[in-house]
């Protein structure tokens, strides 16, 4: 049988063709209707000439018709690349020609906004789109944009929903790329391909103990990595997804409320909603004895608020999985009740089919506790490279440092790490300049170049200040060219053409010149420093809980 | 009030220009103005700018409907004395 995503799909839908597979907006899809509704949209796909191996965008927030297009997609031999339709026109239409995407697929709300952005780059040559049948929306006559043909879900539906003849892809295809923040100013794609999708899939299903009784939920938006385990670990269980409609996604009472309405089981998300949750959910009103299992990944958890969420929920599991997109989860810890009482939760010990190991500064393999190093992870989980950047994607994956005799690549993290007595890693923090801001990455040097692309400003720099609940906050340092009337309003409307909400700058400082080193470097130790001091760590406002 | 409010939400926490100027009554969750960051970063500037301190009974979206719904939200937590000082 082949290795392949949407066999988990097909292989749940001949095992347990009436259970549900998704719940979305107050609509429910079995297992069966999610295998044939995706079987039509693979068909629309190749009717608009989709050939194994060519990218297809996913235009669409987290929903039933995302996941009907995300399987369309691989079974039509595509690789999927999730366009996220919050982000700004400017970065979307970056993704789409740097990917090659041929054909968007959208759900109907985003039908119009799919075909200007086919239209708007060339080599698109059409929008799909997918739904749920029912009463949708009124679907309204888009006009195709630049040859950019428009197959409304009308006519999807007119496809066949039978099986398709073959499979269209092998295991080492790519399945999807997830674009990432890139240090040098635009986002890089991260390769994943069946196999090392599937490899991290596997685990997850196993290491969270899914079964079919499941209802599954992940916040995390489909171009965030941690998408793959609530769309394909719970099929390969043939449990339910339960989409966190946005409504409820604000308010962490909402949250609260809505995870007791769907009796959710198994929860997988950064640790700044699960903190939200924990000091501002009222979890103790609300019946949450079906939640079994909170996985959080993307960022250190703050201790105190994982004792809190801990106290609030003690019949839970907690995991702490860890993985850069670039490996999928590598390494994964099961914090143990009292755990979060001893500091931050450890990254643990590497998962199945994956190894890690941590490199001194002086190239020795950390083997003693309390010794630092950067972390390495090898195995099939790691990634095909990044998207047309062979010489990022060598940076990045590099023959094995110890094993000169396998010509196999292994992954440089940039994560620096301690190993501790019980043979678990820590994480310690960043060899460069990337930061987490709500666990999506975030490289301090694409805000920059985004900064200086602005025609009045001179010069840039961008510092992250932490904060509790978010990770860190970003604060912009910038000075003007000449006598030109920079505004802050200027400078945010400018950073929000380019980069998503999460990258904008928070903080924004107008200065005459920016402080050198006495190497004539600008001094980010310094302003560092000066922030450190103008902002008491803690932000003490949060100490109250 | 409302202008302070709504001048922050216009500056800080609007993506899309399509939605500025933005109405003292228009639906901040409808709108898609506040997602959860921008729901926070809100509470951090109205604990700095009126001395007010939310706990997790406050956090609901009845007081964050909208610029006027969040005013009357923070009028009512203000230490009182203002109210009569601003008439």
């Amino acid at each position: 049988m082949a290795y392949l995503l949407q066999r988990l799909l097909i292989e749940a839908a001949a095992r347990q063709p009436q259970r549900p597979a998704v719940a979305s907006d107050g609509c429910l899809l079995t297992y069966q209707e999610l295998d044939r509704l995706s079987n039509k949209v693979a068909r629309a796909l190749l009717r608009l000439g989709v050939t194994p191996g060519d990218r297809v965008g996913i235009l669409a927030p987290k929903s039933a018709a995302a996941i009907i297009g995300v399987y369309g997609a691989l079974k039509a031999g595509a690789c999927y690349v999730p366009l996220d339709p919050k982000a700004p026109a400017g970065r979307l239409g970056h993704i789409v020609r740097d990917s090659g995407t041929v054909v968007i697929v959208a759900d109907e709300a985003r039908t119009s906004q799919a075909a200007a952005l086919a239209g708007g780059v060339p080599g698109p040559r059409g929008v799909v789109v997918a739904s749920v049948p029912g009463p949708g929306l009124e679907e309204a006559a888009v006009a195709p944009a630049q040859g950019a043909a428009i197959v409304p879900w009308t006519a999807v539906a007119e496809e066949s929903a039978e099986p398709l003849a073959e499979e269209l892809s092998i295991e080492t295809d790519l399945a999807y790329i997830l674009y990432t923040s890139g240090s040098t100013g635009t986002p890089k794609g991260v390769m994943i391909s069946h196999r090392n999708s599937l490899t991290f899939v596997e685990w997850a299903a196993a290491a969270a103990g899914l079964s079919e009784q499941d209802r599954v939920c992940s916040p995390a938006p489909l171009h965030f990595d941690l998408s793959v385990f609530d769309i394909f670990a719970t099929c390969q269980a043939a449990a339910c997804v339960a989409v966190l409609p946005d409504g409820a996604a604000t308010f962490p009472v909402s949250i609260a409320k809505w995870l007791e309405a769907e009796r959710i089981s198994v929860w997988y998300s950064v640790p700044s909603v699960l903190t939200l949750l924990a000091c501002y959910g009222s979890l103790q009103q609300f019946d949450l004895s079906r939640l079994r299992t909170v996985i959080f990944a993307g960022e250190v958890f703050p201790p105190k608020h994982l004792a809190r969420l801990m106290a609030e929920l003690p019949r839970c599991r907690y995991l702490n999985w860890y993985g850069p997109t670039e490996t999928n989860v590598c390494t994964a810890f099961e914090v143990p009740a009292g755990g979060a009482d001893a500091g931050p939760a450890p990254i643990g010990k590497a998962c199945a089919n994956t190894e890690v190991f941590a490199v001194t500064s002086e190239g020795r393999r950390v083997s003693r506790p309390g010794e630092v190093g950067e972390l390495y992870v090898r195995g099939p989980s790691l990634m095909r490279g990044y998207w047309g950047q062979s010489a990022k994607t060598s940076e990045a994956l590099v023959p094995n440092p110890f094993r000169a005799e396998y010509d196999e690549l292994v992954y440089r993290t940039g994560d620096l790490v301690t190993l501790e007595p019980t043979g678990d890693y820590a994480y310690l923090g960043r060899r460069d300049s990337m930061v987490k801001v709500r666990g999506y990455r975030v490289e301090l040097g694409e805000v920059e170049a985004t900064l200086y692309r602005h025609p009045a400003i001179r010069e840039a720099v961008v510092l992250p200040v932490p904060d509790e609940l978010l990770g860190s906050r970003l604060r912009a340092v910038v000075t003007a060219a000449g006598a030109s009337n920079l505004t802050h309003e200027n400078v945010l409307d400018h950073c929000r053409q380019w980069l998503p909400g999460y990258m904008v700058p928070d903080i924004i400082e107008f200065r005459e010149a920016l402080p050198r080193t006495s190497t004539g470097k600008v001094d980010r130790a310094g302003l560092a420093q000066e922030q450190h001091e103008l902002e008491p760590a803690g932000d003490g406002r949060r100490n109250t809980h | 009030m409302e202008t302070v409010i709504n001048d922050y939400i216009s500056r800080e926490l609007v993506q899309d220009p399509a939605l500025l100027p933005l109405a003292n009554e228009t639906s901040l969750m409808e709108s898609g103005i506040l997602d959860s960051l921008t729901l926070l970063r809100l509470v951090v500037f109205l604990e700095k700018r009126f001395g007010i301190t939310m706990g997790d009974a406050d956090l609901l979206p009845e007081n964050f409907a909208s610029v006027n719904t969040i005013c009357a939200y923070v009028r009512a937590r203000e230490p009182g004395k203002r109210e009569a000082a601003h008439g």
